[in-house]
């Protein structure tokens, strides 16, 4: 329009001008055009108007916004805050159900977020505070026993490795080798008895005692509280000690006192104090409290427990480690490792040096040692994983409600904004009762966190606390609650702030978008897609565990305990002893029972047609083995009694592998071993050595003396008697201390044995229950709160719908079917999910459950058993109401 | 004593404001602007000053009615107030004290 002042110049004026300002301005803006116009034209008018803006926009009065009675107040304005919470807390107490819903399954999510956290950051955690940590190594290597054997990954190294790396491979920087020990401390006491310290119960306690080489202050770090740290490792029989352990050992004597003071190990091994350090306090696999010098090994009894000039074994005590140079890496070794493992080892065994990150000490179970406990990273990323989703699905549940009440507050949202709310004030204020309600999610886990921690010991690592005022957890709980905040909240507060005042307050419900609730459909799919994949999951991981508890194990471990005679000797005399017991039915001398953490591998050649060389795994017991644990003889005939290796019985697998189609072939037939030949005279059913995860390997069992130290026990008791089974224990108990009188009676019933095996698989147990359980019951919430308010939009529905004939079970059926739609929608998503995940978690088993089909079947019966239980308490009430209720006012 | 500072512009304005009486509003005081004074003055000029001396309090402003020629927006009117009043007497009597004590020499002669 040629008559009219140019838009844009129109439009940037009402962009940029102060609103209380533009009326007058544009007036006269327009006024002057109008005139300008009739003088001199449009075309001048159109040009004087457009400078003219221009001109306004260059002075600052005409752009400043003034703050006028009618202005909103900024939304970080006190008494708007203090609105938004009030306003919030009206809501959350209004709609109680929704509201207890939401905290409920926010409190879970966040809960299980925080003691999931606590675990994760625990675990990785692990050494990270060393200084130069990324410059230290492991010296770790591949050995291999020999030609025919496989390449496997070690932990440890031969004992002369150390020493020999420092001196042959050059630039390698700090070296330093310790051997880990289990001893008894004795503290003597001039003239009278010495105090003494047991040994650390296996399994239960962390490492305490090692021999170090004096290198090893210098690549750990630590604070000295006595002592000179130059000269405290490097002579013999010097010990330095831990202050904790110091404080054990000699109680509250000045530290510089306790310097001198003598401490005797494995009973004559007798060192003084030379130095005390400070414990560290952070989490470490290095937990070593007393650090005996290398060099009393050689002047003490300690090499006959540590043959420091060893080459061809390895021992998982073993420890050597290295800390670089600064600017090389650990590739750069690779050459000289393999040249020295040319140099050093010529013969059958194998061994190549090579270098682990410290980082990976705590995680990598390849290589093993006997000292760091392995944290399995999968089963951590699991968690996380795991919680992550669980937060997710309450935050699904949030928004869910939260949309369907949607309907119920578009005309306070309609008020709200005829009133004068902008929409970013309104969005504050939905999202402020998000994060009201997430506070208090987030200050409830915070009182339940200790309990939880609590309740789960056996499945959090030891010495996991909670410490609510460490920066990093504060950091995590702010990013928890905003982000748990933004994700429930910012959705609903965008639909809810969207809707039209003028549609809403006409009583025209303007649900925009979502109208047919596609979104919350889906966020259903998706809560029950993950329950459902826990559900599937719990089911397998239970199938398997009880597959591994119910199998035949191929000998009976009822009530059959091993007594650990072997280090403290006199195992003829205790045997004698327990044997005569009445409670005691049989026992054995043995190395371990056929089941359990400890086994042996070793090599055996059979001359047949052709000469075949198998690695097989020993089992050491005298003739009352195979009866002791019903090892079940196939064919020939249990090894007689004798005092040395004469005769041996060879498992089924050793058979089929020796070539013998029956097992009565193999009687009779001769077995290379050691250098000298032995008959098998009897083959046993295969029984399994290792946990599951494990093939049966090629087995022998036979009678060495050396090694059948410890003794078996099969306790004379009909069926589970407790009273029985503590009269027995306490008889042999008594036996013992007379036999040992100042040492620690030490047993283990087998089943716990074999139970500990598997401690992994069942915290993966206990952990996918718990997650299943939660994950359900906060869908379920939703699920609930859901149909309430489907049922109460659809009241007049339903009541029309009864009024002209329908029954209570259609209504229900009506009202159900919708959900029911979801959840099989769901199982169709969750089943291949699942099928994966599981069988990579199967994978690991050598002996296992298949997969079946019926396991979905049954979780999707579960879960719409589980939805129908939820929804239907609503769709009856809703079938059950009478309609004239509804129906009569309008 | 002079109560405020007024910049020239500003008491032009403020004069004019008081010579338009009742008609004085934005595009109307511009234009007596130039009809007395023969300047050209852009009309953004004319706001900020009386943004800023309503803003001293000299004057004081409300809406009018609205007309067709603006397209249907209203004009804000001015009108002096007793400060402004005041201000321009007290301008008014300096200028005439310092005019009176002007010798009859002390200015050249101009002829006009």
């Amino acid at each position: 329009m040629k008559n009219m002042p140019p838009r844009w110049a129109d439009r940037l004026l009402e962009a940029f001008c102060a609103p209380h300002l533009l009326e007058e301005v544009q007036g006269d803006l327009y006024e002057r055009f109008l005139r300008n116009g009739k003088l001199f034209g449009v075309a001048f008018a159109r040009r004087q108007y457009a400078r003219e803006v221009l001109g306004f926009l260059k002075r600052p009065f005409a752009l400043k916004r003034q703050l006028n009675e009618y202005s909103s107040p900024s939304i970080l304005n006190p008494v708007m805050l203090r609105n938004y919470l009030k306003t919030s807390f009206r809501n959350l107490t209004k709609n109680k159900v929704s509201a207890l819903i939401n905290l409920f399954g926010l409190s879970l999510g966040v809960t299980a977020c925080l003691v999931i956290y606590l675990i994760t950051n625990y675990e990785l955690s692990y050494d990270t505070f060393h200084p130069d940590r990324e410059r230290i190594y492991r010296l770790v290597g591949t050995e291999k026993f020999n030609p025919q054997a496989d390449v496997r990954p070690a932990g440890f190294v031969p004992n002369a490795v150390p020493a020999a790396v420092r001196n042959e491979v050059t630039g390698l920087g700090t070296v330093a080798a310790f051997h880990n020990i289990e001893s008894e401390v004795l503290i003597p006491e001039g003239s009278e008895k010495p105090r003494r310290f047991e040994h650390r119960d296996h399994g239960q306690d962390n490492a305490e005692i090692i021999v170090a080489d004096p290198q090893y202050f210098d690549i750990f770090h630590y604070q000295w509280m006595a002592g000179d740290p130059k000269t405290a490792m490097t002579e013999p029989f010097q010990v330095v000690l831990s202050e904790r352990k110091a404080r054990k050992y000699f109680g509250e004597l000045p530290l510089e006192q306790i310097l001198g003071r003598s401490v005797i190990y494995w009973d004559s091994v007798q060192v003084k104090v030379s130095g005390i350090v400070k414990d560290w306090q952070k989490p470490s696999d290095f937990t070593f409290t007393d650090f005996i010098s290398m060099a009393t090994v050689r002047s003490s009894q300690l090499k006959k427990g540590i043959d420091l000039d060893q080459w061809d074994d390895i021992w998982s005590s073993s420890q050597a480690f290295v800390k670089l140079p600064e600017g090389t890496r650990p590739e750069q070794f690779d050459k000289a490792f393999l040249a020295f493992s040319k140099e050093h080892f010529r013969k059958d065994f194998k061994f190549v040096p090579g270098l682990q990150p410290l980082s990976d000490l705590h995680f990598n179970a390849d290589y093993v040692d006997n000292y760091s406990r392995k944290a399995h990273l999968p089963t951590l990323y699991g968690m996380m994983g795991v919680a992550v989703f669980i937060l997710l699905i309450a935050a699904i549940n949030f928004i869910n409600l939260a949309t369907a009440q949607s309907v119920q507050r578009s005309k306070e949202v309609g008020v709200r904004k005829v009133l004068g709310s902008s929409r970013k004030s309104l969005v504050v204020q939905f999202l402020s009762e998000t994060s009201l309600l997430t506070l208090i999610a987030v200050g409830l886990a915070l009182v339940l966190v200790n309990p939880i921690l609590t309740a789960f010991q056996s499945v959090t690592p030891r010495g996991l606390t909670f410490n609510l005022f460490s920066l990093k957890t504060l950091l995590f709980l702010l990013g928890v609650t905003v982000t748990t905040s933004l994700l429930a909240g910012f959705y609903p507060s965008l639909v809810l702030s969207s809707y039209l005042p003028a549609l809403t307050l006409k009583g025209q419900s303007a649900l925009k978008g979502g109208q047919k609730g596609y979104l919350r459909k889906g966020l259903i799919v998706f809560q029950f897609t993950v329950s459902l994949i826990f559900i599937i999951g719990t089911l397998i991981v239970e199938r398997q565990l009880s597959y591994i508890r119910n199998k035949d194990l191929g000998f009976s471990t009822d009530a059959i305990i091993e007594v650990k005679s072997g280090r403290a000797g006199k195992t003829e005399v205790l045997l004698e002893k327990i044997g005569q017991l009445s409670g005691v039915e049989r026992v054995t001398k043995q190395w371990f029972p056929p089941m359990g953490m400890s086994y042996m591998m070793t090599k055996m050649k059979y001359k047949g047609k052709k000469e075949i060389e198998l690695d097989v795994s020993a089992k050491v017991g005298d003739a009352n083995f195979i009866p002791l644990y019903n090892l079940r003889i196939l064919a020939g005939r249990n090894y007689l009694k004798s005092d040395s290796l004469r005769e041996l019985v060879i498992n089924e697998t050793f058979a089929k592998r020796l070539g013998f189609q029956k097992p009565a072939d193999a009687v009779n037939k001769l077995l290379e071993f050691d250098g000298k030949t032995f008959p098998i005279v009897g083959v046993v059913a295969d029984f399994h050595e290792q946990s599951f995860h494990s093939k049966i390997d090629p087995t022998f069992i036979g009678y060495l003396p050396r090694q059948a130290r410890n003794i078996g026990v099969k306790l004379a008791v009909k069926g589970q008697q407790v009273n029985e089974l503590k009269e027995a224990l306490a008889s042999i108990e008594a036996q013992w201390k007379t036999v040992h009188p100042d040492k620690k009676f030490e047993y283990d019933f087998l089943d716990d044995r074999i139970a500990q095996l598997y401690e992994k698989e069942q915290k993966t147990s206990r952990l996918v229950n718990t997650a299943t359980g939660i994950a359900i019951l906060i869908s379920c919430m939703g699920l609930f709160g859901l149909a309430t308010f489907t049922a109460e939009q659809r009241t007049k529905e339903i009541s029309v719908r009864k009024v002209l004939g329908a029954s209570v079970a259609s209504i229900v059926a009506l009202l159900s079917k919708d959900f029911l739609k979801l959840v099989l929608l769901a199982l169709l998503l969750a089943a291949p999910v699942a099928w994966w995940a599981m069988s990579k978690w199967l994978k690991d088993f050598a002996y296992k459950v298949d997969i079946e089909w019926w396991i979905f079947a049954l979780a999707g019966l579960l879960a719409v058993g589980i939805a129908l239980l939820t929804i239907s308490f609503q769709s009856i009430r809703a079938a059950l109401t009478n309609p004239v209720k509804s129906l009569r006012s309008e | 004593m002079r109560r405020s500072y007024l910049g020239e512009f500003e008491e032009v304005v403020l004069l004019t404001v008081a010579v338009l009486a009742e008609g004085a509003y934005g595009v109307a005081i511009t234009d007596e602007l130039d009809r007395q004074t023969g300047r050209t003055v852009s009309i953004s000029a004319v706001h900020a000053a009386l943004h800023r001396l309503e803003e001293k309090g000299m004057l004081k402003s409300h809406l009018g009615d609205a007309t067709a020629e603006r397209g249907g927006r209203r004009k804000r009117l001015f009108s002096v107030t007793v400060l402004g009043s005041r201000t321009l007497h007290d301008i008014r009597a300096v200028r005439q004290q310092l005019w009176d004590s002007i010798s009859p020499q002390g200015l050249p002669v101009v002829s006009l």
